[in-house]
């Protein structure tokens, strides 16, 4: 191919879109917040609340990205986040030591997903099924542990910790980035990673390559029960208390920012440093219109607006192809 | 006598191949016309012509008298012409009675409203179905009845909508010897009534007992039109495959390789299925085994229980003498096991994937632990693979960080080779290598294969391409249902004795 069609390439938008889009929505988003209301974002404890905010939403898109690389989807990760936070916090308000509570808490969220995982295995159902009937008996267990009533009252230990900062980056946001190196060096560095794009890209075909298919189903939705652990045990620190009904409706954000942050729905397709933006996009539009006074309810609206025009632009370029 | 359909002197070219050529074919009332040919001589191409899917490039066909250069499907329906395919088109969440009037309802008006007429279909229905031999209520759910039953739900189908002519095509594949019988005598009640059959079948003794005519195709041209009692079974069958084998990549210094280590061995494989039997065959070094049979005989069946991408019952495995145990493609891939698969879209490569990656998976599960999940990726070894493969595969492109979906099916099928070649393989199953792919590339793969062979290292091919078969291989074993029914070697086979042995005759 000659130099001068390389260039032309590098201009089409579709290879823009797919290389840049997450970011350029990011970026958009910042200026049209700059230009509303300056104020918003030019001082020093905005960046600092965006990623806070961002931070459980960055969590929980973690591990949906994995469910949903695999042409599949966990609904049950806000359930998930909830139960592990509550369990954990109703531990820590008995007496158990905290990082006792929170380590127990988490391995709740794997051993959350890996009930998904075994079911979806067991019964060769489509995980929508299978975690949808999971998200209500998590919620369910919630209403049932919590008797319905809040949780708080912390060991100073836990709520101090979950509050700080480490020079002007809070913990809570070290926490969700430390998660995502992690997982980008599991998908881009690990074998088991190249094996599950492959079973998402063709589940028939990784199988005869030798990619045992049920076992890293499995893999897939423990990790995306413990990020939903680790969402819940951040979430229970930012809000300070444990709601029975907390984390509800958190799935659609994790859903969100993984298909904004240009995670394919048919599998196969996306990656991690996309969901992490997708998770700050998600943020940012809580927080902007939030410091723009728009009431919470237009939040959903627009977030809803979001996800169909990026699938749609992701759609437009796919058939241009 | 009339004649119901009569199709003259029909060519249809494809881009780059002529499936028909020249070809004149003719259906007679009361008659059951039987057409003939290997897989890709151009029967269905044929019939798909006359039931309107396909438009022929040149030639004539009448209908009840009528001139035609081509029919629409609306033509071929009206005119009486119904087909019943191999994959049975009934719909499973329907009933019978929905399923004999799907897309021609009847409606009644009620109230100025149209409404579907329940009772006249129930009318029309029980007079069919009693016909075909259905005792079932027409209500009954079709995905609750047996396969007998809905290809019998296809034929009443057929006589709903008043069809003078019913195609056939292998209807008897999935039947058993009963049920093969009650078809027949359902055909022959339809004679009786003047219908034209024509009947799709590799299944010689069934040819001899129902058939009227004969007509073989063979690679898309016309050998001839015979009536079935002039004929002999070895007569059909010389007419069928009598054809020039072009080009020989076998290895012309015939040694005798049975003297040669046994390197691999399968011992009384069955299938949790049972759709293979307790099979045994044994390859010696250096030596290519092939896998002749007709399409669902129980050789990919066969190819898949070994690998274990598809559950056995019993059976063992040896390479290199030495037993090995195979749970899954996994533990296949870890004893050096390799499977180039029929469906390459489906059960091949990995569309989401480069080239590069494409060829990877499989060295890099090899050397992962613990079911392919301990294991890093290494880029400098990748990079490596990628490019001894392209070299020696010669696959054609830009380059090996190009999507693979595209490349065309045979350097497609160079990239799965590939990556089985990177895993260093010892045994390497090929099923229908060069299915779909230009010529030029199954030379190649051919050559490739007695390249392996040489080198020492286990091939078995399964291939539904007799010519292929015969030059490429040193022994050919021969399926027929789920079991082998005779080994020949290279020096007695003959396109004649496969096919007989693979018809049971």
């Amino acid at each position: 191919m000659s130099k001068n069609n390389q260039k032309k390439q590098n201009l089409n938008f579709g290879i823009l879109w797919q290389r840049y889009g997450t970011a350029g929505i990011f970026l958009l988003l910042v200026v049209i917040l700059a230009i509303a209301k300056p104020s918003s974002i030019f001082t020093s404890s905005s960046v600092p609340q965006i990623l806070k905010q961002s931070s459980v939403n960055i969590l929980l898109a973690l591990g949906e990205f994995f469910a949903i690389l695999i042409a599949g989807i966990d609904l049950s990760v806000g359930a998930v986040a909830g139960l592990s936070g509550l369990l954990t916090a109703q531990m820590m308000v008995m007496g158990v030591p905290v990082w006792v509570a929170v380590v127990i808490g988490i391995l709740l969220g794997t051993v959350a997903g890996f009930l998904n995982g075994f079911l979806v295995n067991k019964m060769d159902l489509h995980p929508f099924i299978i975690t949808l009937g999971t998200q209500s008996i998590y919620q369910g267990l919630m209403l049932v542990i919590s008797k319905s009533q809040n949780i708080y009252g912390f060991p100073v230990t836990f709520t101090k910790t979950m509050s700080a900062s480490v020079g002007f980056v809070p913990v809570t946001v070290i926490i969700a980035l430390a998660a995502a190196v992690i997982l980008w060096f599991f998908t881009t560095k690990c074998k088991v990673g190249r094996n599950i794009y492959a079973l998402g890209g063709n589940k028939e075909a990784a199988w005869y390559s030798g990619v045992n298919t049920k076992l890293h189903t499995l893999v897939v939705f423990m990790i995306s029960g413990t990020c939903a652990g680790l969402a819940g045990i951040v979430l229970l620190g930012r809000v300070g208390a444990a709601a029975p009904t907390a984390g509800t409706g958190y799935e659609t954000y994790a859903i969100a920012a993984s298909i904004i942050g240009g995670t394919s729905f048919m599998g196969g397709k996306g990656k991690i440093p996309g969901v992490v933006i997708g998770g700050l996009i998600i943020g940012i539009i809580n927080y902007g219109m939030t410091a723009l006074t728009i009431p919470s309810s237009y939040q959903k609206i627009v977030m809803g607006a979001l996800i169909i025009i990026s699938v749609a632009i992701d759609h437009f370029v796919a058939s241009k192809k | 006598m009339e004649t119901l359909v009569k199709m003259e002197h029909v060519t249809k070219e494809f881009p780059g191949v002529r499936a028909l050529d020249n070809i004149s074919f003719d259906i007679r009332p009361g008659e059951v016309h039987i057409l003939l040919g290997e897989n890709g001589a151009g029967k269905s191409t044929l019939m798909k012509i006359l039931s309107g899917v396909y438009q022929p490039t040149s030639g004539k066909i009448y209908l009840k008298g009528k001139e035609y250069d081509y029919l629409t499907p609306k033509d071929s329906y009206e005119n009486g012409i119904s087909i019943i395919y191999q994959e049975l088109s009934v719909i499973n969440e329907l009933s019978i009675l929905e399923n004999l009037f799907v897309g021609k309802l009847p409606s009644k008006k009620v109230a100025g409203i149209s409404l579907v007429d329940y009772k006249l279909m129930n009318e029309k229905a029980k007079a069919v179905l009693d016909k075909v031999g259905i005792k079932r209520s027409p209500n009954t759910m079709v995905e609750d009845i047996s396969i007998s039953e809905k290809q019998q739900c296809e034929i009443a189908k057929a006589l709903v909508s008043n069809a003078d002519v019913i195609i056939m095509d292998e209807p008897t594949t999935s039947l058993t010897t009963s049920e093969t019988e009650h078809l027949f005598k359902i055909i022959h009640q339809l004679k009786k009534e003047g219908k034209g059959i024509v009947y799709i079948s590799h299944k010689m003794d069934e040819i001899k007992k129902i058939g009227d005519r004969v007509t073989v195709l063979k690679d898309g041209t016309y050998v001839g039109t015979r009536e079935v009692k002039d004929v002999s079974v070895d007569d059909m069958i010389k007419m069928m495959v009598g054809r020039e084998i072009k080009g020989t990549y076998h290895n012309t210094e015939s040694e005798d390789l049975s003297k040669e280590p046994v390197i691999f061995e399968v011992k009384n494989i069955t299938r949790k299925d049972n759709k293979v039997e307790d099979v045994s065959f044994q390859l010696h070094k250096g030596e290519i085994l092939g896998f002749a049979g007709l399409v669902g005989s129980g050789r990919s069946e066969l190819m898949n229980a070994i690998f274990g991408a598809e559950p056995k019952k019993s059976g063992e495995v040896f390479i290199e003498g030495k037993k090995v145990d195979i749970k899954n493609p996994y533990s296949a891939i870890k004893h050096g096991l390799a499977m180039v698969t029929e469906n390459r879209r489906e059960t091949g490569f990995l569309n989401n994937f480069s080239i590069k990656q494409n060829i990877s998976i499989v060295p890099f599960i090899k050397t992962s632990k613990c079911q392919g999940l301990i294991g890093l990726v290494d880029n400098k070894a990748e990079n490596e693979f990628a490019a001894k493969e392209k070299a020696d595969m010669n696959i054609k492109c830009r380059d090996v960080e190009q999507n693979i979906t595209e490349l065309s099916g045979g350097n497609q099928q160079k990239v799965i080779l590939g990556k089985w070649m990177a895993a260093e393989s010892k045994i390497i199953i090929f099923d229908e290598p060069t299915k779909g792919i230009d010529v030029g590339s199954k030379s190649e793969i051919y050559v490739l294969m007695r390249r392996l062979a040489s080198q020492g290292k286990g091939v078995v091919m399964v291939s539904s391409e007799l010519p292929e078969l015969l030059s490429v291989c040193d022994r050919i074993c021969v399926f027929r249902d789920g079991k082998i029914r005779m080994t020949y070697d290279i020096a007695e086979a003959t396109e004649e004795n496969i096919v007989k042995t693979s018809t049971g005759e």
